[in-house]
C-alpha cells in the first residue's frame, strides 16, 4: 500500500477533548499530538476551553497549494 | 489610562471594520474619544494619523489570510521606527488573532473572535479582565412546577378515571420482591453509620436473584465489572474539586428560557460519567440522566460499593449514585430513571434518598418494549409512584415503545394512563413524547415532507388533552441521526429548535455518537451537539418554526385514536390484561408483554 500520507490531498484535521488546567495547555498538548503524527505545518484550527478541559480541531497540513503532491504524482506514476 | 489622548481604531484591511465599530461604540460609552478610520488605510497613513494626534492607543484589526502576519508584523515595527511604540497600546483584534500570535508580532495584546468589548477597555485600562461573575451562573428549574393537570379533552379524563380505578383495585392487595427490598432499603438508609447491617441485608438477600446473593456473599462481581479502589477515589475527588474551581458554565438557551436540556449518561464507569457530567455542564446541560446496564433492570436486587463496568450502562449502587450526586453543580438537574426494570420501587428510594430531582417511570414501555411482566411492572410502578410522591420527584413518563413500531397514540394512551395513575396517588408526572422518526411513520409516509408536522402534532394532541409539563426525549431526533457527527449535530440542533418553537419545558438530547454502536460516546461527541444547539437557540431566538396545515391533521388523529384506545382498555376493565392483549402495542406492532418477573407477584 502506498505511503497514506501522500494520499491525503491538504490536512490531517485531529479533533478530541483534553482533560487540561487551561486553553494554553490544551493548544499545547493538541500540537504535541500532531507532532507524534510525525506532522509538521501544524495549527490549531479550533479550540475551546472550559473548566473541565478543551475541545480541540487541530490540523496537520501535508500539502499547502503549489507543493508537489503525493496524490497527484501517484496518479502520474501509474500512467 | 488618561482619557485625554484619543484612542485610534483602524482596520488594517481593505473591507472589514464591524469589529471596531462595535469596540468604538463601546469605548465612547465609557467617555473614551475614539478615531475610526475607515478601511483600506495604508500602514503609512495610519501611523501619520496616530502621530497628529497624538493618540494613546492604536487597536488594528485585520482578518488572517495570506501574507497578513508579515503586514501586521511590518506595522508594529513602523510604530517602532515612528517613535510611537513607547507612547502607545498597541493591540490587534480580528478572527484567527490570538494573544500569543500578537504577543510574536509585537503587539500588547490580541482580541479574536468572541471578544467582549470589556476585555478591550481592561486592556485599556491596564486591569487584569474581570469577567462577570454572575454570567455564567445557572439556577435549578423546577420544570414540573405550574401545570394544572387539568383535561380539556372530558372524554379522554372520564376513561382515565376508570381506568386508573380499575388499576388501583387490582394492584390493592399485592406486592412484589422489589417492593419488600425497597421497604427493607428504607430501614437500611435509616441506620445509623456504622451500625450492624447484617440482619437487614440477611433480610434483602431473601428477594434477591442468586448472583446478587453471590456478591454479596462470595465477593462474586458481574461480568467485566470490578470495585474502583479508595485510592481511585481519592484521585477522583481531586479531580472534581480542581475541575470545579475552574468551572464555567454555558447557557444553551438564548432569549428563550425553555427548554431546559438534558444529557444521558452511562458510559458503565461512574469516574467516566463523572467527566462526562462536567463537561457536560460546563458546555450548557442543564440536567443529566442516569442510564443504568440493560442486565440491572433484570436482575433482582442490587448491588453495593464503588463499581465500575466495561458495558454501556452505569450500576446503580448507593455509592456510585453518591459519588455521582456529589459532583454535579448545585444546578444540575438529575434524573435516575426507573422505568423499566425489577427494581423500579427501590430505585425511585435510593433516587430520593441520593436527592435526585426527577425520576422516570412507565408501565407500558417498561413492560412493552422493555421486558419486564406488565402486572408485576403495574404493581412495582405504584409503588415507585409513592416514593417519587414522597421524595417529592417529578417523574417522566416516556414512549419509547414507539421505537419498537407502537404507533404513537397507543403509546400516548399507555403514557397517560401512568400519568393520571401519578396525579391519582398525588404525583407530577411529565409527559415524554419521542421527538423520532419511528417505524410507524416510516411506513405510513407521515414524515416523508419533513420531520416536523408530525413531531409537532404530537405535542398539539397531548395539549388539546391536558394542561401537564411535556419533555421530548429521548432523545430528540432518534432515528434520524446518522454517524456522521455534522448530520447527527445538525439534526439533534433542528429538533431542539422545534421543541424550542413549540415551547416544551425540557429536551433531552444526543450526543453525535447517537448512531454509532461501536463503542462508548466519546466526550467530544457530546460538546458537538450542545454546541450546535446553542446555536440552533442563538438563530431562532424568539422566532419559531412554523408546521404545515397537515399537522392539525395529524394532532387530531392521533387525539381521536388515544380516546380510541382507552375505550377498549376502559371497556376491557383490566389494564393489565390490556397490556398482554395488545390494546397498547401488539406483537404486530413490535410491543411485547415482558418477562422477566412474571409470576412473582405476592399476595399481602
Amino acid at each position: 500500500m502506498e505511503d497514506c500520507f501522500k494520499k491525503i490531498l491538504d490536512a490531517v484535521d485531529i479533533e478530541t477533548y483534553f482533560a487540561c488546567k487551561d486553553e494554553a495547555e490544551g493548544r499545547a498538548l493538541a500540537l504535541n499530538l500532531l507532532e507524534k503524527f510525525g506532522l509538521k505545518d501544524i495549527d490549531i484550527v479550533f479550540i475551546q476551553f472550559t473548566g473541565p478541559g478543551a475541545r480541540v480541531r487541530a490540523r496537520g497540513y501535508v500539502y499547502r497549494p503549489g507543493d508537489h503532491y503525493g496524490w497527484l504524482e501517484g496518479v502520474m506514476a501509474n500512467e | 489610562m488618561n482619557k485625554e489622548r484619543p484612542i485610534l481604531l483602524a482596520p488594517l484591511d481593505p473591507v472589514h471594520d464591524i469589529g471596531l465599530k462595535i469596540m468604538k461604540r463601546a469605548m465612547d460609552e465609557a467617555g473614551y474619544q475614539t478615531i475610526l478610520l475607515p478601511p483600506d488605510y495604508q500602514a503609512e497613513e495610519i501611523i501619520k494619523v496616530a502621530l497628529e494626534n497624538n493618540v494613546a492607543a492604536i487597536l488594528i484589526s485585520r482578518t488572517l489570510g495570506y501574507g497578513v502576519a508579515e503586514l501586521l508584523a511590518r506595522f508594529a515595527d513602523l510604530t517602532e521606527a515612528a517613535g510611537l511604540r513607547e507612547k502607545v497600546k498597541l493591540a490587534i483584534g480580528g478572527m484567527c488573532i490570538r494573544p500569543e500570535l500578537a504577543q510574536e508580532l509585537g503587539y500588547d495584546a490580541g482580541f479574536g473572535p468572541g471578544t467582549k468589548p470589556e476585555e478591550v477597555l481592561a486592556f485599556l485600562e491596564g486591569v487584569e479582565y474581570q469577567p462577570d461573575s454572575n454570567a455564567n451562573t445557572k439556577e435549578k428549574v423546577a420544570i414540573a412546577d405550574g401545570f394544572s393537570y387539568t383535561y380539556k379533552n372530558k372524554r379522554i379524563e372520564k376513561l382515565l378515571d376508570a381506568i386508573v380505578d380499575a388499576i388501583l383495585a387490582w394492584a390493592q392487595h399485592k406486592t412484589s420482591p422489589a417492593i419488600k427490598r425497597a421497604q427493607i432499603r428504607e430501614k437500611l438508609l435509616k441506620l445509623p453509620v456504622g451500625a450492624d447491617r447484617s440482619v437487614l441485608l440477611q433480610e434483602y438477600l431473601k428477594w434477591c436473584d442468586p448472583k446478587v446473593k453471590d456478591f454479596y456473599e462470595k465477593g462474586t462481581m458481574p461480568p467485566k465489572t470490578r470495585p474502583l479502589t479508595s485510592e481511585e477515589l481519592a484521585r477522583l475527588d481531586s479531580y472534581v474539586s480542581e475541575t470545579q474551581k475552574r468551572m464555567t458554565v454555558q447557557k444553551l438557551q438564548h432569549s428563550k428560557t425553555k427548554p431546559v436540556v438534558f444529557i444521558q449518561y452511562g458510559t458503565g464507569c461512574p469516574f467516566m460519567d463523572i467527566a462526562h457530567i462536567k463537561t457536560g455542564e460546563a458546555w450548557g446541560a442543564d440536567g443529566v440522566v442516569h442510564f443504568d446496564p440493560s442486565w440491572g433492570a433484570r436482575t433482582e436486587g442490587f448491588l453495593e460499593g464503588y463499581l465500575t463496568h466495561e458495558e454501556d450502562g452505569s450500576i446503580i449502587t448507593p455509592e456510585n449514585l453518591m459519588r455521582i450526586k456529589g459532583s454535579l453543580c448545585e444546578h444540575t438537574l438529575w434524573q435516575v430513571r426507573a422505568h423499566r426494570g425489577l427494581n423500579s420501587p427501590e430505585t425511585v428510594l435510593l433516587a430520593g434518598a441520593m436527592g435526585a430531582d426527577l425520576t422516570k417511570i412507565n408501565i407500558a414501555y417498561g413492560s412493552l418494549g422493555a421486558g419486564t411482566d406488565p402486572a408485576r411492572l403495574t404493581v412495582d410502578a405504584i409503588q415507585a409512584i409513592r416514593y417519587a410522591v414522597q421524595y417529592n420527584l417529578p417523574f417522566d413518563v416516556v414512549t419509547n415503545e414507539e421505537l419498537c413500531g407502537v404507533p404513537a397514540h397507543k403509546a400516548f394512551a399507555g403514557m397517560l394512563i401512568t400519568a393520571h395513575l401519578g396525579r391519582r396517588l398525588g404525583g407530577k408526572p411529565i409527559l415524554q413524547p419521542l421527538f423520532c422518526y419511528s417505524p410507524e411513520v416510516m411506513v405510513s409516509g407521515d414524515m416523508s415532507d419533513n420531520y416536523i408536522d408530525f413531531n409537532a402534532a404530537k405535542i398539539m394532541a397531548l395539549r388539546n388533552i391536558v394542561d401537564a409539563p411535556i419533555w421530548p426525549g429521548a432523545p430528540i431526533g432518534f432515528l434520524t441521526q446518522t454517524e456522521d457527527r455534522v448530520q447527527s449535530s445538525v439534526t439533534t440542533a433542528l429538533h431542539g429548535a422545534l421543541a424550542s418553537s413549540l415551547g416544551v419545558e425540557a429536551i433531552s438530547i444526543a450526543s453525535s455518537d447517537e448512531a454509532y454502536s461501536g463503542g462508548p460516546i466519546s466526550a467530544p461527541s457530546r460538546i458537538d451537539t450542545l454546541r450546535a444547539l446553542k446555536e440552533a437557540f442563538r438563530f431562532f431566538g424568539q422566532a419559531g418554526i412554523k408546521p404545515t396545515e397537515k399537522a392539525e391533521v395529524l394532532a387530531e388523529r392521533i387525539e381521536k385514536g388515544i380516546e380510541e384506545v382507552l375505550e377498549k382498555v376502559a371497556a376491557k376493565g383490566d389494564f393489565v390484561g390490556a397490556l398482554y392483549d395488545g390494546l397498547l402495542g401488539s406483537v404486530a406492532e413490535g410491543a411485547y408483554p415482558g418477562r422477566a418477573g412474571r409470576g412473582s407477584l405476592l399476595e399481602e
